[in-house]
């Protein structure tokens, strides 16, 4: 990517062009879906009704590793509890986005977040689904991202269903008593959507510099692909400076793109200096 | 039980008994019950079921202790720091008998407990794998009125739950001010609760902000004071996480260190713990972590970023 932007930064304001009106559930503190709501809320988006941890209408955050979820209560309007939350979000059709990543995704919109392998006995345990295995299914716009486009993740049909849309075509979905909606992934190469059960995703856009080929190429499912693919916007210059100087100053949405050796250390800098800011304002050296 | 239920840490062993369900609450690396996580390794506790429904270091600890010979969870994971390692090892070894839940199902099992019935119904996981593979957790049921095809969750039916509060009184009522995930439906579920808190206070001050008492101490047994009882996780409002700690934890359990991690918490006391990892006024740089989080007032939207 040129030189005035990182694509993780690119990625931010294209999640964030999903957030409208409605109640956005944000569940623990995933940095680029975090710093996407934020943006969302401080720019196009003012009335969305953001809910992360507990905390029930909060203000936009800074965002840190060790402070998002004091904040997130420092601005609520509410306080609740889980299944409160799920009760009255979820089951009652009152979710409008969230954005979730998975080990795997495939071209029915079905992730997997459980086991890599033999469900028993696997080759790589996952983390587990938590609510995902409900809420996808029932979130007005399903938005899922994923910091490394490839055909390991996005596959054709995954290895083990932790959750699905169910429906995705608008009148499947209303039949079924769900908000109509599409599903759109973002990645670090493009933009697609599935608009329709029987239909593939379709490429919305790909991002400058990313060739069209690549992007089918790196994809293990069927993509529709339209004669004219526009390039994803680029982030305004407003955007990149809401996220630099004001949501993300320490740089937790690079984290997910930082790999290998340089991960931890990384993340350590990042430590370091809310270590370092917090010391300081109780004088401790 | 008499009105006075206050008891010390050490004596949390004896109301879990080896083999017992226990429901740890928390959630994310939040508020999760890590003194009474500690103690239970401390007992040497075995072949418990422990149930999260989103765990961190607390059900990686306990697996890694061997404490568990079973976890029912929805997730459990180190975030940031990576996949749970123990709970990984365990699953992948075949060492670990586990059963999957859905969130919602998970909450809901726990909230027909509560309620006394022994199912509900909800719209649940159409289309996941992982109802098929629990037939006796969930099943299809069919709306009476309307016909509508629904999921149906049996009612989860933990011994214990242990949950972490910012304070209660003598009597069991228990307050929250922040992040209190599954802790209420855990304990309303739960034949025995022991609720940990930062302190335990006078009646009068739960009457003062009785808006705050999320769990009537009419369901639980047991009262201990164990400040900074959910370190290395969050407690909202009194101390943030401790990442560093975490950041250690992570890198010791995927390691060749993690045996003496755990040998030297079996050592220790909670309080030689807490003198260990919250000395050189670490503790109140834990505390400082909330004071200096940061809410994103108007001005940033039409400040400095001009179009």
């Amino acid at each position: 990517v040129n030189g005035t932007y990182d694509v993780h930064e690119l990625m931010v304001c294209r999640v964030a062009a999903e957030v409208d009106e409605g109640v956005v559930v944000m569940g623990s503190f995933t940095p680029l879906a975090y710093a996407a709501y934020m943006l969302a809320k401080l720019t196009h988006a003012q009335d969305a009704y953001l809910v992360g941890f507990d905390a029930v209408g909060m203000e936009p955050i800074r965002l840190s590793f060790t402070g998002a979820e004091a904040a997130a209560y420092k601005g609520a309007a509410c306080r609740w509890g889980m299944l409160t939350e799920i009760n009255s979000i979820h089951l009652s059709n009152h979710g409008g986005v969230e954005a979730v990543s998975s080990a795997q995704l495939d071209g029915t919109g079905a992730i997997n977040l459980s086991a890599i392998g033999d469900f028993d006995r696997p080759k790589v345990r996952l983390p587990g689904g938590a609510g995902a295995a409900e809420v996808i299914k029932m979130y007005r716009k399903m938005v899922a991202y994923f910091a490394d486009h490839n055909p390991r993740t996005l596959v054709e049909r995954v290895g083990f269903v932790t959750g699905t849309r169910w429906k995705v075509g608008r009148e499947a979905r209303r039949a079924a008593g769900l908000q109509p909606g599409p599903i759109v992934i973002v990645t670090n190469l493009a933009v697609l959507q599935k608009d329709f059960d029987e239909r593939p995703f379709r490429v919305v856009s790909v991002h400058p510099g990313v060739d069209l080929g690549e992007v089918v190429e790196r994809t293990g499912f069927e993509l529709e692909v339209p004669d004219d693919v526009a390039p994803t916007p680029e982030p305004s210059e407003r955007q990149l400076a809401l996220l630099r100087e004001e949501i993300d100053p320490l740089g937790t949405v690079k984290f997910d793109f930082v790999g290998g050796q340089e991960r931890l250390a990384y993340l350590k800098g990042i430590l370091d200096a809310e270590w370092e800011r917090a010391a300081a304002s109780v004088g401790v050296s | 039980m008499s009105a006075e239920k206050c008891i010390e840490l050490e004596a949390l062993p004896e109301l879990v008994g080896d083999g017992d369900a226990v429901a740890f609450g928390g959630g994310w690396f939040a508020n999760h019950p890590m003194a009474a996580v500690r103690e239970l390794i401390r007992a040497g506790r075995r072949d418990l079921h422990a149930m999260t429904v989103v765990g961190s270091v607390d059900i990686d600890l306990l697996t890694g202790a061997g404490v568990l010979g079973h976890l029912t969870f929805s997730m459990v994971t180190l975030e940031a720091f990576g996949l749970a390692p123990n709970v990984r090892r365990g699953i992948e070894g075949g060492s670990l008998a586990f059963t999957e839940l859905t969130g919602l199902g998970l909450l809901i099992g726990l909230e027909a407990q509560g309620r006394g019935v022994p199912f509900l119904p909800y719209r649940g996981p159409f289309g996941s794998d992982l109802p098929g593979r629990y037939p006796d957790v969930y099943a299809t049921v069919d709306c009476p009125f309307t016909g509508e095809e629904l999921t149906a969750v049996r009612a989860i039916t933990p011994d214990v739950a242990i949950v972490h509060a910012l304070r209660a009184d003598a009597e069991g009522n228990a307050q929250w001010d922040g992040t209190s995930g599954p802790d209420v439906e855990m304990a309303k579920a739960a034949a025995r609760v022991i609720v940990t808190c930062e302190e335990v206070v006078p009646r009068d001050t739960i009457v003062e902000s009785a808006h705050m008492t999320k769990l009537p101490g009419f369901y639980v047994d047991a009262v201990i004071a164990a400040p900074f009882g959910a370190h290395p996780t969050s407690h909202i409002p009194a101390y943030g996480m401790d990442a560093w700690e975490l950041m250690e934890y992570a890198i010791a359990a995927a390691g060749e260190g993690y045996e003496g991690y755990v040998k030297r918490l079996r050592r220790e006391s909670e309080d030689e713990y807490r003198h260990r990892v919250l000395g050189n006024r670490r503790g109140d740089v834990l505390r400082a972590l909330v004071g200096q989080a940061e809410t994103l007032s108007a001005s940033a939207a039409s400040g400095a970023a001009a179009p």
